[in-house]
């Protein structure tokens, strides 16, 4: 009993150093090797949403998604889907069935993401600013 | 039974390969589980009664999708409804074929996409009432197509939408108020718009199809054997005996939703050449707010019979609906996979097969998950 309270408080503690990274900073980040520069809003909610595949200059867009849960990822849903997660559920579930749609692919977390965004120029994602270095460029922010 | 040919194809195809459980086969499912309950038996709504009923909407669906190649993927979707004693039936199986980024051409079974709600019909997590309101979303029996289909998708400034056109045929028994026929659908065809701008939807869409029936006037018959039987001794008979007669289904809906406040309204019109069959328009109109977890919402949905001129019109009269409901309901999601819903539909039977009819009200409570 004691040991799982210990890892609740530890788990409440990570969870409030999580919110307080979010409200530092989340960033949309491709690969170095990318030739995009800077992303609109509209355009990354319509890659996420699987609505377009492509990056403005034409070569193709993979997004790829944080784990359930995460920090970043509700932030991104909330400020730049303009969706809950339920709703997001709902969307999604709008699609799958339909074989008009599949979500992006679940990765991991900010340091997964970065480090699998920096090896493939087609790969969009979002991590938090403190991840961020040399082998990915970020082309939006919030 | 043609259609668990297509299935079968499918189910061999995935079985087949040689990396069948590898990343490539993703699995997705849906589960309703639904108890109901009318306040009289003078009514009839979604086939309950009063008493409580847990299997007419329960049901759980299996989707597998194989991605065999960049270009092609095979999918089949598995479902068991209480409705159908839990018997497991291909509901879809086909093969997706990507011809580029954003068109795809579909052959197998597929679902008719003649609504809105066509596409996730089963889905209830898709949506906020237990089940779609059935005075619009009639022909339940006629929500799967044998056939091809394409799926272009576009951009143009502001606006995301996509053209899907389809062809196919449908042959198989269909349960209609509570009696059995046989109905062949040939030379079935459609084409869905569908736009979307930033919070507002809309789409229309026309489907068309010749429909035979095995009507037999006959006056000791099941009921539309016996409208032919009226109608044959008023010399129209013949009207009444669906022979690659064609229908045709007009569709159109706009849609809103802002994250917190959606609205939708949807109008759709059956247009028949038999008579056998009464021509008839059917709209919803339907508003929501969420408030955190959960969701309440409002519907009105109404139905009217439009008759044939005439004599044919005369015994049309023996068959003729007019309906409304008014459905309020309320959706707590319970976590980011399951949903909790309570429905209570006030339905008005205006008219029943010519005569005045009764109301009354349907419960329904239902969980609806997706995995």
């Amino acid at each position: 009993m004691t040991l799982f309270k210990l890892l609740s408080r530890f788990a409440i503690a990570v969870s409030f150093l999580a919110a307080a990274a979010v409200q530092a900073e989340v960033a949309v980040i491709v690969s170095a090797g990318n030739a995009n520069n800077a992303l609109d809003q509209d355009t990354i909610a319509r890659i996420f949403l699987g609505k377009v595949s492509s990056f403005p200059d034409g070569s193709q867009a993979i997004p790829v998604d944080q784990n359930e849960g995460s920090a970043s990822r509700e932030a991104f849903s909330d400020k730049v889907l303009g969706k809950s997660s339920s709703q997001l559920k709902a969307y999604w579930s709008r699609l799958i069935f339909t074989g008009k749609g599949t979500p992006p692919k679940e990765s991991g977390s900010d340091a997964d993401i970065k480090a699998l965004v920096a090896k493939n120029p087609n790969l969009i994602g979002y991590v938090d600013t403190s991840v961020v270095d040399d082998s990915v460029k970020i082309v939006f922010k919030f | 039974m043609v259609h668990r040919k297509s299935g079968l194809a499918a189910a061999v195809l995935l079985a087949c390969s040689p990396v069948a459980f590898s990343g490539d086969l993703q699995i997705n499912g849906f589960m309703n589980v639904t108890a109901g309950a009318l306040s009289t038996n003078k009514i009839s709504q979604d086939g309950y009664d009063d008493e409580v009923s847990f299997d007419n909407g329960t049901l759980v669906g299996l989707q597998m999708t194989k991605q065999v190649n960049d270009s092609t993927s095979a999918t089949l979707q598995l479902i068991s409804r209480g409705s159908q004693n839990y018997e497991t039936e291909a509901s879809w199986a086909y093969i997706t074929y990507a011809l580029s980024d954003d068109t795809d051409i579909r052959m197998g079974r597929l679902r008719t996409p003649m609504f809105y709600y066509s596409d996730f019909l089963e889905v209830g997590y898709a949506f906020n009432w237990v089940r779609p309101p059935s005075i619009v979303y009639r022909m339940d029996m006629l929500s799967s197509i044998s056939g091809v289909d394409l799926t272009h998708r576009f951009v143009a400034g502001d606006i995301d939408g996509s053209v899907q056109v389809y062809s196919g045929r449908f042959a198989d028994d269909i349960d209609l108020y509570g009696d059995v026929y046989n109905i062949q659908m040939r030379r079935a065809a459609g084409l869905v718009l569908n736009m979307n701008y930033g919070d507002f939807g809309a789409r229309v869409s026309y489907h068309q199809a010749a429909i035979t029936m095995d009507i037999s006037p006959d006056p000791s018959g099941r009921p539309l054997d016996q409208l032919a039987a009226a109608a044959t001794l008023y010399n129209v008979g013949a009207d009444f005996i669906p022979d690659e007669d064609k229908s045709k289904f007009y569709q159109a809906s706009v849609s809103y939703d802002n994250g917190s406040q959606a609205v939708i309204a949807e109008w759709t019109a059956l247009e028949h050449e038999t008579a056998i069959l009464n021509n008839d328009t059917a709209y919803l109109i339907s508003a929501a707010q969420r408030i955190g977890d959960a969701t309440i919402h409002l519907t009105y949905t109404a139905t009217a019979d439009d008759l044939k001129s005439g004599t044919v019109g005369n015994v049309q009269k023996l068959a003729k609906q007019k309906e409304s409901s008014i459905i309020l309901g309320t959706r707590f999601d319970y976590n980011s996979s399951t949903a909790f819903k309570v429905d209570i539909q006030y339905n008005d039977e205006e008219t029943v097969n010519g005569k005045d009819g009764d109301s009354g009200v349907l419960t329904t409570v239902g969980m609806s998950l997706v995995f």
